[in-house]
Parts: C-alpha cells; structure tokens; sequence
C-alpha cells in the first residue's frame, strides 16, 4: 500500500513538474498564436491597447497579432486605429510590416487617420533600403482616399526613376492603384510609364505591361520604339511578367504588324482551308518573326499560364505550318495537376474544333480514364468527338463503346452520341456504329437508351440510306415497351409515326387502306394510347402526333382510327395545356379527313366553329405533318463558337467584364511602317551585341563577372554612364559616351545631383539615417492630430517643391541594378 | 485576380487577403457561392449519382457577386480550401500556377499545411500573402528571394521574438542585393551537398485484351541544394536523348540544353524542381533501333511486370469478382530481378455499395511453403484487402511482389453487395506499383561537374518510378 501511494505521489509530482514546465515552455514551443484566431477573447481586448501602446517590441507585435487576428475573424477593430498607426515608423520591419496589412485594411475606414500616416511614408520613400522605399509607395498607393492622389502620382514618379528594380516595378504596379483612385492624374501617370518603358531591367518590364494594360489598353502606339526591345527581354522577365507582356506584344502585333503570308483574311477563313491563301509571294514580318523566335522557347517553361500565353501567342500570330510547336507543351500541362488539366484540355478543344490534324497524331493521349473529374470526361469526349476521320474511326469507336458502361452519366450519353457521330463520319464503320447502337437499346441503364435511340433518330434523318430499310425503326418500336426514359420513349413515337409509311409504296400519293402502313405501326400506337394516361406530356405530345399521322395515312383502317379518336378525346381532357393545345390544333388539321378525328365525339360549338375555317384536303395535311422535317444539327448539343486561347470565358462560357481588353484584334490591311520601331537600341548597344537572345542561358563569360558580387561591388568607380543606365530617360545617340567614368567625373556628376536634389542623399549617409529619422516620426505623429494633419501637409508641398527639377534623376546610376541586368541577359 | 481566401474544413474562412477595389460584402458572396456549390456535389445532396465528391468544377462561375459576375479558381490543400476569386477576364492557369506557387511557399515555411500550422502561423502566412500578391497581381513569388524579406518561422525566430528582439531587421541586411533573382546572396552551408531525385510516372491504359492503348512516361528531377556561395553547375546524363519536351527551373540555360543535352544552371537555395520532361517512347527500347510501333507497344508493355486478369459479374443488389495477377515473364523489372513494391489495386463499385467481402490468396507456384510460419509468410505476400465505404473502393495492396516465379499467381475473390438494383462498378481496375532503383527510360546521371567555387560538392542521387495503369475489364 505504502509503495503504491509513493508511486501516486511521484507520478502526480512529475506531471506538476511537467506542467509548470510546459508553462514555462510554452512561449518557446507554440507561442500560442493559434488561440488567436480561435478564441473567443473578448476580455482580451482589455489589455490590447495596453499592448499597443507598450515600449517593448514584443508586447506591441504581440498586440499587432492580435489585431490581425481579429481582422481575420471580421472583428470590427478600427477603434484601435490611431494606436496601430503609431507604429508605423517603427524601426522593427515585422512591426512594420503587420501596421502596413493592417492600414491597407482599414484606411478607407478611417481615411482621416490614414492620412496621419502619410508622412512617414514619403520619408520612407528616401530610405536606404529598397524594401522599405517599395513597401512605402506600396502602401501609399493602396490607402483608397481620393485627395491624396497627387501625392501618390508624384510618388510613384519618383520611384520609377528609383535605383532598384524592386522599387520601379512597385512604382509599375502602383500606377493602376493611383489610376483608380483619381483618373484626372492620367497625364503625369502616363509620362511615369514612359518613363518605365525604357526600363531595361527584366524584373520591372512585367509589372510595366501590367500597369499599361490597366490604364492605357488602347494606346498600342505608344510602344512603337520600345517593341523590338521588349521582345528580346520576354525570356528574361519574371514568369508573371512573361505572361503579361506576352498579352501585349500579342495586341500590338496583331493590331500593328502585317498578317503572316499563309494566314488568310477572316471572311475567307470560315470556309477556305487557311493554308492555301494567295499572299504567298510576301515574307513574315520580321518584326513578327522576332516576337515568335523570341517567345518560342518559353514553351519550355515550368510555369504552365506562361506555357499557355506563348501557346497563345503562336497560335494567333505564327503561320499556319509553324503552328504545331505548341501542342505538345500543351499536352504536357495536363499531367501537372487535375484543375491545370481541366483548363488545358478546354484550350485544346478549341485548337482540335479549329485544326484537328493538329492533335490527331496524339490521339491516345486523350483517352478518357475512369479516373478523370466530370469536366475533364466532357472536355475529352468533345475533343475526341471532334477528331474522328475514317481513318481513326475503328479506334475510336472501341473507345467510345468501353466509355458507355462509365458510372458518369453524362459521359455515357455523351459517347453514345459520339458512336453516331463515328457513323456519320466514317461510312466504312457504320455498320458496326448501328449495330452498337442497337445494341445499347437493351442496356439496363436509361441514359444510354435514351441516348442510343436519339442517336439513332438523328442518323436516321440525316442519312436514311446508311440506317437502310425501316428495320432499325421497326426494333426500336420493338423495345417501346421496355424503354422508360420519357425522352426516349417520346423520340420512338415521333419516328414510329414519321416513317410509318410503307416502304413498299413508297411515294404513293393516297394511300387507301392498310397497307399504306408498316404493319407494327397500329399496335405502336395501341401501346401509346395504353400508357398515355401514365406518360409524362412530351410523350402524350407525340402520341397525339403518331395518332393524327397514322390517322391520315390509313383512314380506312377501322382500328387505328379508332385508336386516334380515343386519344384525342383522352388529350383533349387533360391536365396539361400543352397536350390540350396540341390535340385542339391537330385535330382542326385534320377536320377534312374522314370526317375528322373528333366525330362521333358528340357536336359541340368548337366543331361548329371549325366548319367555317380553311379545310385541308389530305395530301397538305400529309404534306403539313411529314415534310420538312430538318435534320437535327449536333452543333447545339455543346455550346460552341470558338473563343480565344487562354481565357476565362473558354472555361465558363460566359464573357467576362472588361473581357474587350483582352481580345486580339483582327489583322490590320496593312502593317504599319517597321521604321516606326526603329530605334537607336538596334545599333548594338554593348550588352545587347549578342544576337542569339533568343534561348536564354547566360554564357559563361558573364558568370565569370558576378561570381563574387562582393568584390564588384566595392569598386564603386565602375560606374556605367548614364546613358545605359536602367534610368535613363533619353539615349543620347550623338554623345559616344565612354564605358566607364573616370573618379573625378564621377564625383562632380555626384555633386551636380546632390545640388540639384537636396533630397536625394547618398547611401552612405543613409545609412545612418534611420535612427534619427525615427526619433522624428515619433515625436510627430499621435498625440495632437491636429498639428500632425498640418505638419503632414507642409511636408507635401516641401516635397512637391522640387519636382520640376527631378528630371536630372535620370542621372542617377547605380551598380548594383546594372549588374543584376548584365547577368540576366543570357545571351 | 482579386485576392485569396483560405477557408477551413467547414467552409469557413480564416484568412484573406485584402480585397481593395470591391466592396466587403464580394469575399462573403465568393465563400458562399463556393460553400454552395461543394454542398452539391457531397454524397447526402447528390441529385445524381454521377457526381461524386471529387467533381467540383476547379474554375466556377459565380453569376452575382458584389462585383458582378466572377470566376473562382480553387485547389484543396491538407483539409483546407484556397480559392482565388477573379472579376475580370483572366487566364485559369495564370490563377492555378500562382495557387500552386504560393502554396509551395507556405510548404516551404511551415513544413506542412494543416489548419493547425496556419492558425499557428497566421502572421506568417500574411506577411507572404503580403509579397506575393499586391493588389492581386503577383510580386515577389521566388522562395530565395521571399526568405529575405520574410522570415520563416523557426524556434531559433521564437526565441528572438520572445526575447523581444526583430530577426529581420539584423537578419538580413541587404534585401534584394543578389544579382540572380532565384538565388539568394551570400549563402553559406557547413556541408555542401546537392541531392537529385528523379522519378518517373508512367500513366498506361490496357484494353480488354491486354495490349496498351495508351502509354505515357513523365519525368521529373527534384532538386535540394545546399551550396555555399554561388555556384555553377553542369548536370550530364547518359541517355539523354531520352528527353522529350523538357520543361525547366528558370535557372537552366536553355541554349546549353539545345546543344550538349547537358543541365548547365547556378541553382537556388533549398528545395526546388530542376526539370520535368516526357519520355520519347523510341529511348526506351533498350538496344533494338529499327522497331515496328507494334514492337514499340510490346517494349512498353514490358514496364508493367504484371498480368491482370479480372472477372466481375453484376447481379442484382450487387456481385462478384475475381482478380488474379500472374507475373510477365518478360517485363524489364523481373529480368533485371528490381524489387516491385506497393502494389495496389483498386476498383470502385458503385455509388450503391454497402459492403465487400473477399479472400486473397498467393500461390508461389510450386516452390510452395510448409508449416504454420510459411503459413504467415503466404498470407502476408497475398497481401490485404480493404472497403472504403468514404470512396466506394475496394483496394487490395500487395506489399512486395518478391522474387516470383514464371507459375506464381495472386488471387482475389469476393463478393459486394449494394442498394442499387443494378449496380454499375467503375469499368476499370486501377492498379499502381513502384519500382525503386529503375527509371523506365535509361536515364543516369553521368557527372555533376562545377565551376566557379573552389570547394568540391557531395552529389546524392535517388532514383524511383511508379506507374498507374489503368486496366478495361
């Protein structure tokens, strides 16, 4: 006994211990951050200020978090607004970073307290380090209050003349923010992306396209001189970047250059095959040419949407012959995931509904496995559909027989439709197309009956001769009984009644007694008037039908009238208004013959009413009821109309807003004047001098110069002049600058800009910057709101002041983003 | 693209991005519409019985929302949702491929993506979310370059953030400074290693009759590297022509490729996919150059070492069905005597089904075992067998094939029973195996050979290919 309390008491003693332990730990091990998304802590909200306003950097972040949290829960926490502001000039880039998310959230809550913040972000705009410069404009453009817009322009000016890539291609993608906020600054936006389509730097030039994209779509012109340059830097961007500038060299060449020889004009593409155009005698633009060679190796890229906008790209600008090259990139996609996959094979649909013989030699690869999503069963089935020449039939149609017994249903009717399509196309395997089809009638599941007799209905109209005699109606009459599907049921009844006339007369005019019918044709529609009480109306409706054309054929038949006037009387009592319609209709058809289907119903004033209207004799009401009876066309069974590569509504099949913007063009008559994208860059410039930009990898000689950025980077002499400078605004052609400054030179271009620019100060003094820059801010900003607002808005003006003189920013080099370019550029 | 939206496993959100230019109300309409249509297509709700849970179209189309009409592009991730609502016209995959790239990342920070680890590191994950989309277009996407500017959540970072002091703002104190925009600058390890993984798939699918319809083999090399500094590295392989329609890592310089088959890159830092590409089927057949496609077919044929012959019949309120798996005599993997492993073969009956019962047995073919514990042995290479009532599955997995003989035969029997008066099994048997140490198509890696560093790397290389091959019955 005594043993076993000590052991209780020690094991009670080491789990104290291990509790106080974790207690202790806690903080180390989970810092309990989940619980604040989970909880519900109301009470907590006590000592959030507290935290907030807390001197220690770990009690504020930890109030930060607590705050994002709750922002995550859809907490209304906007009373803590001016304190998370507070922080905003906190020298803890974490701290920063969550009053940054924070702020973007709720400025346009609070505009009035968001403005507060503004001035430490123009200060911010001058920090040393380009993380800062770019998440203050980042954050500037993204506070949603209109008056500030001004300012917001100005500062994405000065950032896109900014040193660092990093810092213009935010100044890019702010350009849209500021566009939306006010559209009056258009102008000065529009002279800030000039600026930034000179950018030579890879990084930026994809932000750029997107920001030209977002407010000046139409101004394709614009881009005349700077065309053929973003075409050899397509391969270096960023991945996004490739996308987005592929999309607007794609518009420009389409709506600039001149249509490649073999590609013939819309109005004759409908019909003509496009490879035997007549403009055969001129050459490929070269200009084009170079937008294709450019792109062209970005097929290989492991990004599948860039993989898609080159296959885009080839696809509505390269001849026809050259076409081809994307196709197996493509087809690559459709192993990298199920949604990837879903999207690829809509694009290839198009591509197999526009140029088959593109896809066919991959055919196999597109079977359908029963392990495919829905979308995907239906993609492939439509591509599949669309492939089909007698030459693949055979194939195909073991395919499509294996894919009925599918457990998706819509695959089911979708390949029984595809086995009368195998038939319509590929006449040497219709015998084996019918006797399939046939024998799907017997299957046990109604979606493949209901599909097999629609097939069969519409090879029967579209090619009688192929279905040959009757029998294929006389076996589908055979199975009414069997056949529940309402669709189905209602399709054999239509044919029953529409090729109920005997063959053996053939177009015998008058038809007298039975033997104008097929022999089965009375007891069809005994069964229909049997189950006509049961059947749902569009089976009633084509009862009724067979009824009045059984009627007109065989007058002189006793029974099968008999039969016709019984549903007509048991149509005209029904439920629904339809079927009363169709019987009241029918039955005035048909008043001229033998007496009229509804004799011998009793007289009532709706007979009396007929008397008085046109009576047909019985050659127009055979004419009325069989003829002109059109094949059904198998184009609406999917919505078509071929759309574009590479978009939303290919997947949704509904247009999308603003879905104009990203709508190619169609070729202009005539290309525009190449010497229009004459430039002073197709002289060699020296980083460009290698021809062979068109696959990238940087040689080896280049590797050679950043293999140790650190002892690059300490001469600082090595300074490229201006004129090649990512910045630089105008190339100077007559200038023949030299390569490198010599120190002097370098230092008294370094004064010019510091007097022109009081702001603009050196890194070196930046680098101490930081800490008093601080110091200031929190003297500033938080507690009189009021003397803040106006110290923010001096601040402004004193910034605005030395815009005008700002252009000799163009001066301005930097190493460090020359170098990044040079080592980029792998030619 | 708007922004991003995570939800949980209920639907519910736990984080999103900021969705600047539309109203608060567009990311609840988004959610909803999605709840909604995920609802339809869960087994309880099903109109029909052709849908099941795995078909919620990847791009839906939202009619009304805040913002008018919109598309949401989503993918699952470890039990949670991440949707990606667009208004205007945009293209899918430009949707997909960002999805899949930040979810990447966050792979990359948190180790594992489960509701537990983003509650955990909520902060984390806005912070990324921060950088990678701005405004909904993507920004900072490349991992190397993301760690500079936010921090991974380590216990090293705990323990500076308990302490009360920032890592970043120390940590790193040249943000976007590397002249390579993959790369990190100024990377040191102790141990420099580089570990290449390649794997390949092959996707197949038989007819009845046992030939190959259609036959696929992808491949794709993994890559962790651990390289001090920056380092230029030139990757050769022995059959190389084996390549076809290579996709690569931005950092492979495409015109090296073209011209010596050779992967000449400076790589990132960490982990990251090299290169993916598909198998010329006319590389695999080792030796014989002039082969008919009927020889082609037949070669392929012989990556599957085993024979799959079923039986199913379907009753009323269910069936029964017989497998029985023999080895090909002549299939590569058995020649070669490589280990087959994992075999599993799966058939899904029908929405109906309650319950299977079956037995499997093994016959080594005549080398037979004796006594109780060879007993044991026989009952553990035939393998086990499982009902997954979740997915209507019937799975069976043989865990090792052995060394088998040419008589040896795996067998399944049993029978299912369902509620459906006619039930409709799935109209192929699925079956996947591994085989580690082969790659269907020849492929070695010759030498790694670097230049621009002094220090000599370690190279690890590990190869594995698996297949899936789909089998008619």
């Amino acid at each position: 006994m005594a043993f076993n309390n000590l052991a209780e008491n020690a094991e009670r003693l080491s789990r104290r211990i291990q509790e106080s332990f974790q207690e202790r730990t806690r903080d180390f091990t989970k810092s309990g951050q989940a619980s604040y998304l989970d909880a519900n802590d109301l009470d907590k909200t006590v000592n959030l200020s507290k935290l907030l306003d807390s001197t220690s950097e770990r009690e504020k972040l930890d109030g930060l978090k607590r705050i994002i949290a709750m922002i995550s829960k859809n907490r209304n926490v906007s009373a803590y607004f001016a304190q998370v502001i507070k922080n905003v000039a906190s020298p803890n880039l974490e701290i920063r970073k969550l009053v940054y998310i924070f702020l973007l959230r709720y400025a346009n809550v609070e505009p009035d307290l968001a403005l507060l913040s503004i001035n430490t972000f123009q200060k911010d705009l001058a920090d040393s380090n380009p993380l800062i410069r770019a998440m203050a404009l980042r954050v500037l453009s993204g506070i949603p209050v209109a008056s500030i817009a001004s300012i917001v322009a100005a500062a994405i000016r000065k950032c896109a003349a900014d040193s660092s890539p990093y810092v213009r291609k935010s100044a890019a993608l702010a350009i849209p923010k500021c566009y939306n906020l006010d559209t009056t600054h258009l102008p000065l936006l529009m002279q800030t992306l000039s600026t930034l389509l000179k950018d030579r730097s890879p990084l930026s030039i994809g932000s750029v396209a997107i920001a030209f994209n977002a407010i000046c779509p139409d101004r394709l012109e614009l881009l005349h001189p700077h065309y053929r340059r973003l075409c050899k830097m397509v391969a270096d961007a960023d991945e996004w970047g490739q996308v987005q500038l592929l999309e607007l060299l794609t518009r420009y060449a389409r709506k600039m250059l001149s249509r490649p020889p073999d590609v013939s004009a819309p109005e004759e593409l409908d019909e003509a095959n496009p490879g035997q155009a007549s403009h055969e005698d001129h050459e490929l633009d070269p200009d084009l040419e170079l937008l294709l060679t450019s792109a062209s190796p970005l097929l290989q890229s492991r990004n599948p949407a860039v993989v898609m906008a080159v296959s885009r790209t080839i696809y509505s600008l390269a001849p026809v012959k050259e076409r081809r090259k994307f196709v197996l990139p493509l087809m690559r996609l459709l192993h990298s995931s199920k949604e990837v996959e879903r999207v690829t094979l809509e694009n290839l649909r198009v591509v197999a509904q526009a140029s088959p013989e593109m896809l066919r030699p991959h055919i196999s690869r597109l079977y359908i496995r029963s392990s495919d999503i829905t979308q995907v069963k239906q993609v492939k089935m439509r591509i599949l559909a669309a492939l089909i020449t007698p030459d693949n039939a055979q194939d195909l149609l073991r395919e499509f027989k294996d894919y009925v017994v599918d457990t998706d249903d819509k695959l089911v009717s979708d390949a029984v439709w595809a086995i009368g399509q195998c038939a319509l196309k590929a006449p040497d395997v219709s015998s084996s197309c019918l006797s399939a089809l046939t024998m799907l009638i017997r299957s046990s599941n109604d979606v493949a009956v209901a599909a097999a007799v629609l097939a069969l209905k519409s090879l029967h109209q579209c090619r009688t001769s192929l279905t040959g005699s009757l029998n294929v109606v006389a076996s589908l009459a055979s199975h009414f009984d069997n056949i529940s599907h309402p669709e189905a049921r209602a399709c054999i009844l239509w044919m029953v009644g529409q090729y109920a006339r005997s063959s053996g007369q053939g177009t015998t005019p008058m038809p007298a007694n039975l033997q104008a019918i097929e022999p089965w044709v009375p007891d069809i529609l005994r069964k229909a008037v049997k189950s006509f009480k049961s059947d749902p109306s569009a089976v009633k409706l084509q009862a009724l039908t067979l009824a009045a054309k059984v009627f007109v054929l065989a007058p002189s038949h006793e029974q099968s009238c008999m039969l016709a006037r019984y549903a007509f009387s048991l149509a005209r009592y029904d439920l629904d208004y339809d079927v009363r319609d169709r019987a009241r209709f029918l039955s005035s058809l048909l008043a001229g013959v033998n007496g009229g289907v509804s004799s011998g119903l009793g007289s009532d004033e709706q007979e009396v009413d007929m008397q008085e209207g046109v009576i047909l004799r019985t050659p127009q009401v055979i004419h009325v009821l069989f003829e002109g009876k059109v094949a059904p066309s198998d184009e609406g069974r999917w919505r078509s109309g071929v759309l574009d590569l590479g978009t939303a509504s290919l997947i949704t099949g509904v247009a999308m807003q603003d879905d104009y913007l990203r709508q190619l063009p169609d070729w202009p008559d005539e290309g525009t004047d190449s010497s229009l994208r004459d430039t002073q860059d197709d002289t060699p410039a020296p980083f460009y001098s290698q021809p062979s930009l068109k696959l990238q990898g940087f040689g080896a000689e280049s590797i050679g110069n950043f293999s140790r950025p650190g002892s690059t980077l300490t001469t600082p002499v090595v300074l490229t002049p201006g004129d090649s400078s990512p910045s630089s605004s105008v190339p100077k052609p007559g200038l023949a600058k030299p390569h490198y400054m010599d120190l002097d030179k370098f230092f008294a271009s370094d004064e010019e800009v510091a007097s022109e620019d009081e702001e603009e100060v050196t890194e070196e003094e930046l680098e101490a910057e930081p800490q008093t820059k601080s110091t200031n801010v929190a003297t500033t900003v938080a507690p009189h709101p009021v003397s803040v607002a106006s110290g923010g808005h001096t601040s402004t003006e004193g910034h605005d002041a030395p815009q005008p003189t700002r252009e000799s920013d163009d001066e301005y080099t930097d190493e460090e983003s020359d170098e990044e370019d040079a080592f980029l550029r792998r030619g | 693209m708007d922004g991003l939206i995570i939800l949980d496993g209920s639907g519910r959100p736990i984080i999103q991005s900021n969705f600047r230019n539309h109203p608060p109300s567009y990311p609840l309409s988004i959610v909803d519409a999605f709840n909604d249509a995920l609802s339809k297509t869960l087994p309880e709700n099903r109109a029909t019985r052709s849908v099941d849970s795995g078909d919620l179209d990847p791009v839906l189309y939202i009619s009304s929302t805040a913002s008018g009409p919109a598309i949401c592009c989503h993918v699952e991730k470890g039990g949670l949702r991440f949707l990606c609502p667009a208004s205007q016209d945009i293209d899918p995959l430009f949707i997909f491929a960002f999805l899949e790239r930040f979810l990447s990342v966050l792979q990359e920070y948190l180790q594992d993506i489960s509701l537990a680890v983003l509650k955990e590191h909520f902060d984390v994950v806005y912070q990324v979310l921060e950088e990678m989309l701005d405004d909904g277009k993507p920004l900072t996407t490349e991992s190397n370059t993301l760690r500079d500017i936010v921090l991974p959540p380590s216990f090293f970072n705990k323990v500076l953030s308990v302490a009360g002091v920032s890592g970043l703002s120390n940590a790193t104190p040249a943000p976007f400074s590397s002249p390579i925009p993959w790369r990190k600058a100024g990377v040191r390890h102790n141990k420099n290693e580089i570990y290449f993984d390649i794997t390949e798939d092959l996707d197949a699918i038989m007819a009845r009759n046992g030939t190959l319809l259609s036959s696929t083999i992808w491949g794709r090399i993994d890559c962790n590297s651990r390289l001090s500094g920056i380092p230029d590295l030139n990757l050769s392989f022995i059959n190389s022509k084996a390549f076809s329609d290579p996709s690569f890592h931005a950092c492979v310089r495409l015109q090296k490729f073209a011209q010596t088959s050779s992967l000449s890159f400076v790589p990132p830092d960490g982990n990251f996919v090299l290169m993916e590409y598909q198998v010329s089927p006319s590389a695999v057949t080792r030796g014989s150059t002039a082969m008919s496609n009927g020889g082609l077919q037949n070669q392929l044929l012989n990556f599957v070492p085993l024979i799959l012959k079923s039986k199913i019949e379907v009753g009323e309120k269910g069936g029964s069905f017989t497998f029985t798996v023999t080895p090909r005599s002549g299939s590569e993997q058995l020649k070669h005597r490589l280990g087959v492993e994992n075999v599993v073969l799966s058939l899904g009956l029908d929405s109906g089904a309650i319950g299977a019962f079956c037995t499997a047995s093994f016959n080594s073919g005549g080398q037979g075992f004796g006594g109780s514990r060879d007993k044991e042995r026989e009952e553990r290479a035939a393998g086990v067998w499982a009902w997954e009532p979740n997915k209507k599955t019937l799975r069976w997995t043989i865990p090792s094939l052995g060394s088998p003989s040419a008589s040896s035969t795996w067998t399944l029997k049993g029978t299912w029973t369902s509620t459906e008066q006619v039930p409709r099994p799935c109209r192929s048997i699925m079956m996947h195996f591994q085989t580690p140490h082969m790659l269907f198509s020849g492929i070695k890696v010759d030498q790694l050979r670097m230049t621009s560093e002094m220090y000599k790397p370690y190279k690890g290389v590990k190869i594995a290919s698996k297949a899936a091959v789909e089998w008619r019955w």
